[in-house]
């Protein structure tokens, strides 16, 4: 039995790193095609290997600088979503008030929304406030589409806190902040991490309002990837984008994990 | 707390008004740019002192394009590669404003119609433009079946031919019939795109009804659909439908390139300069072989249009000229071997030879045709 355990075991690490690791390896092979060899039909692999469309993308797009602007939003934008959203998170998970239901629906509207459809609506919004072509106008566009999933996922975790644990902190008389120092935050803390991955990534990956309010003052990576990867699709210079795009993800994705390990409930009690 | 929170919330209200920029406006041309003299105009254009160009394709080609004009002009590029369709959107969705941010575009494909009917040019242009004359006549008056009135510069030419696989297909078919033989008896070989995904499978399908439902000629000079040209396209429908199991329905121009190159299709429809552009970017085999065969297809090619609210308009057509002019053009050829808009500038080694051009390629039908087709092909066939 431990054996058939050990090797269900071994087949599905295999098919996770088969079904994660083909498409990087995929993406890194075409990165690296040499435009004299084209990789093609009948050849399973490139004939020969090249740095060209890498050197391509940094020599006629503007990589470097969309890099910067991209992760200077992402922390603005993960920062106030996170502000925004933990106490209407409170709110609707802790305290049962008229309309829950059609509030939890109308926030996740941005992401329901084709994104052209929220971004050709908004453009009007933003250039009244005379926030288009503006790094605010950026943050909040980016804040706005990651709000809705920083918000689902702290909402369920201040659902999932024991209320027999805010009694017993209650009754050894923690005030509001102790409580929110003590329990709330330690305790949602995973969910935060989790909001704060998606938030980032929300805001590394969107496109549609960033380009319509930002460019041409403004470009991101998904700007210069889309140029590649939508009408005219360039599936050598694609790859290098995209690697580009999410190298940094993995990197980030690897740090937050290490904090997502952590037993909320232990570390709510202080035994981390 | 209670006094910190509002004197916060209007620090960051504050912030939002003293930091933000807006469209940037630079210092309007105070000449009539209609009836101004080329010198006049060049003048305001380096009064002007930056232009915003929106592009989809040929990265390259538009740096280094912005580079010279940057160097010969010293007035700044903004380059801006995007996606057609977003660039599209972009431009639309600031129309309503004074003052937009493009001043410069690429225009093409189903947009042409689009933006026409929308007014979002400013013109016409070709009694400004200095070279006007040595660019493509036709494509002065009509692009993808629109009717562009001068509006649109051309600057770049090309033509939808079968691209085919010469290890795979020995004898490309050049008439209706030849092809339909070979598609029924290789299964699959033969792709094409969704029509309302890219060019290629507009012209495909535009054949496709041409030899079909009894010819083209009956669509010319009509500028409103008649209904009962159209009554008969169920034939064209009934041929896709009855060998839907034989053809490939790509996603779009490149996607169907994509697809030869990995040897999912033999042969199939594209564009010229998407071919030659994958080719040198080792996306396509380069033993691929491309014709204009003698049942025709459609080209054209695409233009350059200034936006009605652009804040540069006299550097937008200083750009344009830039674009168009004798060097850039051959410029333009070498690196990407991409057709030239220019008609004096004499060619060589292109995929499609100059033959099966005059011969063989044909004009689109009218603009209300072309959409009707599209939707319809939608309906009849994607759909069922």
């Amino acid at each position: 039995m431990r054996r058939f355990y050990l090797l269900l075991t071994a087949f599905f690490v295999i098919v996770q790193l088969v079904w994660i690791g083909v498409p990087i390896m995929m993406a890194v092979l075409w990165s690296l095609v040499d435009p004299q060899y084209p990789w093609s039909f009948p050849h399973l692999f490139p004939q020969r290997l090249a740095p060209a469309p890498w050197i391509y993308v940094f020599k006629y797009t503007n990589i470097i600088k969309a890099l910067k602007t991209s992760y200077s939003i992402a922390p603005f934008a993960v920062a106030l979503s996170f502000l925004i959203s933990l106490p209407t998170a409170y709110v609707l998970g802790r305290k049962n008030i008229p309309g829950k239901k059609l509030f939890n629906l109308v926030v996740l509207l941005p992401i329901i929304m084709p994104g052209m459809v929220v971004a050709l609506f908004l453009s009007r919004v933003f250039t009244a406030f005379r926030l288009s072509q503006t790094f605010i106008g950026l943050v909040l566009a980016h804040t706005l589409m990651g709000l809705p999933y920083m918000l689902r996922v702290l909402t369920t975790s201040f659902q999932t806190i024991p209320q027999d644990v805010i009694d017993a902190a209650e009754n050894l008389g923690a005030g509001t902040f102790v409580k929110i120092k003590d329990i709330f935050l330690p305790m949602v803390r995973p969910g935060l991490l989790a909001g704060m991955i998606f938030a980032f990534t929300t805001s590394i990956e969107e496109f549609n309002l960033t380009f319509i309010i930002g460019t041409p003052t403004f470009e991101t990576i998904p700007t210069i990837l889309f140029s590649f990867m939508g009408y005219n699709f360039i599936r050598t210079n694609a790859a290098v984008v995209a690697l580009v795009m999410m190298t940094p993800n993995i990197v980030m994705l690897f740090i937050v994990e290490r904090f997502l390990k952590s037993d909320y409930l232990s570390a709510s009690l202080g035994k981390m | 707390m209670k006094k910190l929170l509002p004197f916060v919330l209007a620090c960051l209200v504050a912030s939002v008004f003293v930091f933000a920029e807006g469209a940037k406006e630079t210092a309007a041309p105070q000449i009539d740019l209609k009836t101004a003299t080329w010198d006049q105009i060049v003048q305001a254009a380096k009064a002007e002192g930056q232009v915003t160009f929106y592009a989809w394709y040929f990265p390259d080609y538009f740096k280094e394009a912005s580079m010279d004009f940057e160097k010969q002009y010293g007035i700044k590029v903004n380059l801006v590669i995007g996606d057609q369709t977003a660039n599209f959107n972009k431009a639309i969705a600031e129309k309503g404003n004074a003052v937009g941010t493009i001043d410069c575009m690429i225009v093409g494909g189903q947009w042409v119609k689009t933006t026409m009917d929308l007014d979002l040019f400013w013109g016409p242009v070709n009694k400004i433009m200095p070279d006007a004359d040595k660019l493509a006549p036709t494509l002065w008056v009509v692009q993808e079946g629109v009717m562009t009135k001068g509006y649109l510069t051309p600057f770049h030419r090309n033509q939808t031919g079968i691209l085919y696989d010469p290890d795979r297909v020995t004898n490309p078919p050049q008439t209706w019939e030849e092809l339909t033989a070979w598609i029924d008896a290789n299964p699959k070989k033969f792709g094409f795109n969704d029509p309302s995904k890219g060019g290629s499978g507009q012209s495909f399908v535009h054949t496709l009804i041409a030899y079909t439902t009894g010819g083209l000629k009956q669509y010319e000079g009509d500028s409103d659909l008649v209904q009962t040209k159209v009554a008969n396209w169920d034939l064209a429908w009934k041929w896709v439908n009855d060998r839907k199991d034989n053809l490939t329905f790509t996603a779009s121009n490149n996607d169907s390139i994509t697809r030869l190159n990995d040897g999912e299709l033999a042969m199939t429809v594209a564009w010229d300069d998407n071919v030659k552009d994958m080719m040198t970017k080792g996306n396509l085999f380069k033993r691929a072989k491309m014709y204009i065969p003698k049942m025709g297809l459609a080209g054209g090619g695409d233009t350059m249009g200034v936006l009605k609210n652009a804040p540069d308009k006299a550097a937008a057509l200083l750009f344009i000229n830039h674009i168009t002019s004798k060097e850039q053009q051959v410029k333009k050829f070498q690196m990407l071997n991409a057709y030239p808009a220019r008609v004096d500038i004499p060619i060589e080694g292109t995929l499609l030879t100059e033959e099966d051009r005059k011969t063989n390629a044909i004009p689109w039908f009218p603009a209300p045709y072309k959409s009707h087709m599209i939707a319809e092909f939608v309906k009849n066939v994607l759909m069922k």
